[in-house]
């Protein structure tokens, strides 16, 4: 405890490093599959391929691929936030999918027939009803690319990563809970942030909506089980 | 007025949904098209606003193709209702209903006001408005389905099976609902259903499809009972064709007894006269208001002292009523059946008896309508009370 907040500030700042690692990818990846998801719908046979991609994508070990990257990105940032935005795109990409599939068919008849063009309909009307499908699959990505930042301390950009590299060097252990105690907090605090943003965005959905929420809950489902595979 | 001219639809793959379809919609008129599934129905209704384009042939709007229409614009002065509501999750009621008008340019304001007014126009709550439709029953969904449609006050409005999927009572009352607001609001109104009762109910006229997308018959649903124009429009109309069609026939043209009929403080031995004197086998006993309370039958008066009063004595219970001025023969012969008299009390508004039906004066009026033009009735086929 005394080791931690003598070295606050220097904690702080691997906190922060770890969140800008995480977190850009994030988005980077929410960037890419607003678009991408919005194509696999109207176009429902691009889907399977772009799904099989990027699942593939999804179990390339994290390792394997910074061993790669080094050779054009060196030991920078971007060698770690590549692999963790295309994580974050497997895991975010499907979900925009189901959600804009979530919204109901007479829903979007109506709104057709109501006289929105197409983007209209998109911004207005499928994607506020995709919101809750969407933000599972954000949370899915945000707790993995949190965690999954650390594997960049082995190239030396690990974030609250470097806290095991180091603790394992020094044979200090101390150290090494404390970087998993700041991951989880961190970690907690991005998923609150994302419920909280959810509840604000959705204001509908309270005491019901029970078909979304099943809905979510398989999306989120299926990024655990992908999470697993993507930290061997 | 909505034209079809010589309309077909077929997909790829050589499935005709829509066969040379040549049809005209009144304006201001309601036009339901009924027929079983695959006949075509649905599909003529979503080429008008461009949902599903035709093949070959043309659809008029007021007298102009609608093909030379930007889709988008075409539909937002048509208004649409569905079977499931269709409504937005994510907007409250008041959003739900000023969608057209936020999509035409309206202000905020100025189009959350019209939605209010839609609200107690289809008697929506007003404390409604806030809400989101998962929290109404369906039968409310529907309702603001049907004000979403009109908020901006579209002269022509389809409705896709709009009351297939609520319970039967709510159906009912809903149906009274188009009714009560189209004879306000005189829209073009294109409702399809598969229901025989329900078009007949709604329709100023009815369109009846058979599978592979031919229309059979369009006439008015009395003209339809009376004269389908073959055995499948037969068929499809049902059984009790025949008893349905009283439906049109106004309980006005029955010559109702008034012979019958004694206050309370009536004698048992003046009302056994005047029973007798009528050649009838029950006295309505009404109460000073002329308000009906019940039956007695000549050996009730026979057995009874002749000077009590008939107020006095042990009634039959009065039966089914019905409106004398407004309902439909079909509504008199229900009330009929079902009173244990084998009599039934006609009333006025107030629920004052004007007189009583026999199964005699019944087949007199029947048998007058069948021959004659049936008169109209303000009311269908509502038995009352």
């Amino acid at each position: 405890m005394s080791w931690a907040l003598s070295n606050a500030s220097y904690l702080a700042h691997l906190t922060g490093q770890n969140a800008y690692l995480a977190l850009v990818p994030v988005l980077a990846g929410l960037l890419v599959s607003l678009p991408l998801g919005v194509l696999c719908v109207r176009y429902g046979w691009l889907y399977p391929p772009v799904l099989g991609l990027t699942s593939i994508l999804y179990a390339l070990p994290a390792l394997a691929l910074f061993v790669v990257l080094i050779a054009y990105t060196g030991l920078s940032d971007t060698t770690v936030m590549i692999p963790l935005g295309v994580y974050s795109l497997a895991a975010i990409f499907p979900s925009v999918v189901d959600g804009l599939r979530s919204v109901p068919e007479p829903v979007r008849q109506a709104a057709i027939a109501m006289g929105f063009g197409t983007w209209r309909r998109l911004i207005t009307v499928e994607l506020p009803i995709s919101v809750p499908v969407i933000i599972a699959g954000l949370r899915v990505a945000t707790v993995s690319s949190i965690s999954l930042v650390s594997v960049g301390a082995l190239i030396g950009t690990g974030g609250l990563g470097d806290l095991f590299t180091d603790g394992e060097a020094r044979d200090f252990s101390t150290e090494i809970i404390v970087g998993v105690v700041l991951i989880v907090v961190l970690t907690i605090v991005a998923d609150a942030v994302l419920v909280l943003a959810r509840r604000l965005l959705t204001p509908w959905q309270r005491g019901a909506g029970r078909e979304t929420r099943t809905a979510s809950m398989r999306a989120s489902l299926r990024g655990q089980a992908g999470g697993g595979a993507a930290l061997t | 007025m909505i034209t079809f001219e010589n309309v077909t639809k077929q997909y790829p793959g050589g499935t005709v949904a829509v066969d040379g379809l040549n049809l005209e919609v009144p304006a201001g008129q309601t036009m339901v098209l009924v027929g079983p599934s695959g006949c075509g129905k649905t599909t003529s209704l979503r080429m008008i606003n461009r949902l599903i384009d035709p093949t070959s042939g043309r659809i008029l709007l007021d007298g102009k193709d609608i093909q030379q229409s930007n889709p988008a614009t075409l539909r937002r002065g048509i208004g649409y209702v569905i079977q499931q509501a269709g409504l937005f999750p994510h907007r409250t009621i008041v959003d739900n209903i000023a969608t057209v008008p936020l999509l035409i340019g309206w202000t905020k304001a100025k189009a959350r006001d019209r939605a209010r007014e839609l609200m107690d126009l289809v008697g929506l709550d007003a404390d409604m408005a806030r809400r989101y439709p998962h929290q109404l029953s369906g039968g409310q969904q529907q309702r603001v389905g049907v004000a979403r449609a009109l908020a901006a006050d579209p002269p022509v409005l389809l409705m896709d099976e709009p009351f297939s999927a609520v319970d039967p009572i709510v159906r009912a009352s809903l149906q009274d609902e188009l009714l009560r607001l189209q004879a306000e609001l005189h829209k073009t109104v294109v409702l399809v259903t598969h229901d025989i009762e329900e078009a007949i109910k709604v329709g100023d006229q009815v369109a009846i499809f058979k599978p592979g997308g031919h229309l059979v018959q369009v006439d008015s649903p009395q003209q339809l009972l009376t004269a389908p124009a073959n055995e499948y429009v037969e068929d499809f109309l049902g059984f009790d064709r025949g008893i349905r069609r009283l439906s049109f026939l106004a309980a006005g043209s029955l010559e109702l007894d008034t012979e019958v009929i004694a206050g309370q403080d009536t004698t048992a031995s003046a009302a056994l006269a005047k029973v007798r004197g009528a050649g009838a086998g029950w006295l309505l006993v009404v109460d000073p208001a002329r308000l009906p309370r019940g039956w007695l039958s000549s050996a009730d008066l026979e057995a009874a002292p002749g000077s009590s009063q008939v107020g006095n004595l042990s009634l039959t219970p009065r039966g089914h009523t019905f409106r004398a001025d407004t309902d439909s023969l079909r509504a008199a012969l229900d009330a009929t059946v079902l009173s244990a008299t084998g009599q039934a009390v006609g009333v006025d508004a107030d629920g004052k008896a004007v007189g009583v039906t026999s199964y005699e004066r019944l087949r007199t009026a029947i048998q007058r309508g069948a021959a004659g033009q049936p008169q109209p009735t303000s009311a269908q086929e509502v038995p009352a009370s």
